[in-house]
């Protein structure tokens, strides 16, 4: 890559023109805190130039590039349109500056936010993942089980889980325990599913070879078939962690006290949209991290498929 | 300590939806322990149907295989296998994958200890770089190699091998069969594993066994042993251009498409 394709790119020209537009004087009352959304924009650009000194590949480059611009783009039409010539209603839309200076300010009750709904994710997703494999595992290798119980799990795995929180309200203590056990249902029921289908799909061929070198049940279970069907559980677990989020923000929306799903509902009850955005953005965050550590541990554990 | 094996009035029947199917009709033959001996038949013949009740992972409707005087029931631990396909786990290395084979077989082995094992036969099948690679990262040949040599390091006294070279091209076959023939062969000084070796290509057939039992087809049976006259230690490239090689083989040929000039109803088979 040439020095020149390094400096000169869409990303850099959309800061300077958005380093440009903060001359333009406000049209709005009150405090932007402007200096917020310029920080932010500087930290991404010093990014940005750390990331073309030290690229080697050119098209990892223009994906990065082509994301900050995105960003930029969006920074300079959202100043325009707020601070700048108060387009948009102001209690609505609010400056960026504002919800950046908010996150920061609520920085640790955001952080517990966070910790409430994602220990509930944890607690629900895993439960149903070391219950639902293991069963899977075994439902799928006893054929005459495993086909009924097939059909038993796709009736209950038809029921959308969402519909199971009012029931859950009546049925359970807590709040907490009523997300735990809606995440627990929208994971189990396609975890489960997937499994005995990994079971039942494992080839003959492999089983064959694990017999003959005189595996135990045990071992055929668990370091045969459950490896070879692995691709097709994380196909269950990929679409438990998808809807779980979903879930999760719902019930924290009907009636908890804590969690982001709360946390946006509330302010937004309140008429504080600059809270409202801030919640929005952070479970956008949360959730392209966890899906980004996911998809991680599933590489991992998939290395050896090409 | 070696093994020897009786194929006792072996009958197998397959019955499908309203037809049935003789895969094996009273085949009956032994194994010294210490040989090697090829099975050799035309596609149909049951030759991988008589193996996989060697195997342990099917059984016969009539007739049974004993080893050592005692009827096979099932899988065991005295038989190593290698498949033309899948003997290899896809999410184990080549080094896993022979230190989970020992590990069936030698149960009070550590895991360092079983690693060890599984490095000094993939040093002795040429692979030691390739040890960390996945099967999927390895060619055809390499994933065959790595089959011997766990199906080695599991220090059975039988070893069954299925076709194992059959889907390897040319070139490569001839290197295997090479160091197959090497390994089993030895320095002379250990004894010889008792080999049962399922193919179809007359000079594998003959490069590496004592004797070779040819089969035939609908329903299969046992046609003709014949003993190779051979001797050991074995060279390719001296023995096929010996006179004898090409008598030998020729004998053989005749005794092979003999059978498929007969089932066509001709008296020439042009090869």
């Amino acid at each position: 890559m040439t020095a020149k394709k390094r400096i000169i790119h869409l990303a850099n020209i959309l800061y300077l023109v958005f380093l440009l537009i903060q001359f333009i004087p406000n049209s709005l009352d009150g405090e932007t805190y402007s200096l917020y959304t310029i920080v932010f924009a500087s930290a991404i650009e010093v990014l940005v130039i750390v990331v073309s000194i030290f690229i080697k590949k050119e098209k990892g480059f223009h994906l990065f590039t082509d994301i900050v611009s995105f960003i930029y783009g969006f920074l300079i039409l959202w100043t325009l349109l707020t601070e700048k010539f108060n387009v948009l209603r102001a209690a609505l839309f609010p400056p960026m500056g504002k919800v950046f200076h908010q996150f920061i300010a609520d920085f640790d009750k955001i952080v517990l936010n966070i910790g409430s709904s994602i220990g509930i994710v944890i607690e629900g997703y895993v439960l149903a993942a070391i219950i639902a494999i293991p069963l899977g595992l075994f439902l799928g290798w006893s054929i005459r089980l495993g086909s009924a119980a097939t059909y038993v799990s796709k009736f209950l795995g038809a029921i959308p889980p969402i519909v199971y929180i009012p029931y859950g309200i009546a049925l359970l203590p807590t709040f907490r325990s009523v997300s735990v056990f809606v995440i627990f249902l929208a994971t189990f029921w396609p975890v489960l599913a997937s499994t005995m289908s990994g079971v039942l799909n494992v080839e003959k061929e492999v089983i064959d070879s694990a017999k003959v070198l005189n595996v135990n049940k045990f071992t055929m279970l668990f370091s045969v078939i459950l490896p070879s069907a692995l691709p097709q559980i994380f196909i269950g677990c990929n679409q438990g962690l998808s809807v779980s989020f979903i879930l999760l923000t719902s019930a924290e929306m009907i009636g908890a006290r804590s969690g982001l799903g709360y946390y946006v509902k509330n302010y937004s009850d309140l008429g504080d949209y600059t809270r409202t955005i801030v919640g929005l953005l952070v479970i956008g965050v949360v959730v392209v991290a966890i899906s980004f550590l996911f998809n991680k541990l599933q590489n991992h554990l998939l290395k050896w498929k090409r | 300590m070696l093994s020897n094996i009786e194929v006792d009035n072996l009958t197998v029947n397959y019955t499908a939806k309203n037809h049935s199917f003789t895969a094996l009709e009273d085949v009956s033959f032994s194994i010294e322990a210490g040989e090697f001996v090829s099975i050799i038949g035309s596609s149909g013949c049951g030759k991988s149907t008589l193996l996989s009740i060697l195997e342990g992972i099917n059984t016969p409707t009539k007739g049974e295989i004993r080893i050592d005087g005692k009827p096979i029931n099932g899988t065991g631990t005295d038989r190593g296998v290698v498949f033309q396909h899948y003997s290899l786990f896809p999410w184990m290395t080549a080094r896993k994958n022979i230190a989970f084979g020992i590990k069936q077989v030698k149960k009070d082995l550590s895991k360092s200890e079983r690693l060890n094992i599984a490095d000094k036969f993939l040093d002795k099948v040429g692979l030691e770089e390739f040890k960390d690679k996945y099967p999927s990262q390895l060619s055809g040949g390499m994933q065959q190699r790595v089959a011997i040599a766990r199906a080695l390091a599991m220090n059975t006294d039988i070893l069954l091998m299925d076709e194992p070279f059959g889907a390897i091209d040319a070139k490569n076959r001839t290197i295997l069969q090479e160091l197959l023939l090497k390994l089993w062969e030895g320095d002379g000084t250990q004894e010889k594993k008792t080999v049962v070796f399922v193919t179809h290509d007359i000079d594998e057939a003959i490069l590496l066994s004592d004797r070779i039992i040819m089969m035939t087809a609908n329903p299969g049976k046992v046609r003709k042993e014949i003993p190779v006259p051979f001797e050991r230690p074995r060279n390719r490239s001296e023995l096929v251009q010996t006179s004898e090689y090409g008598k030998f083989r020729n004998k053989l040929i005749n005794l092979f498409y003999g059978d498929i000039a007969e089932k066509i109803g001709g008296n020439e088979v042009v090869l």
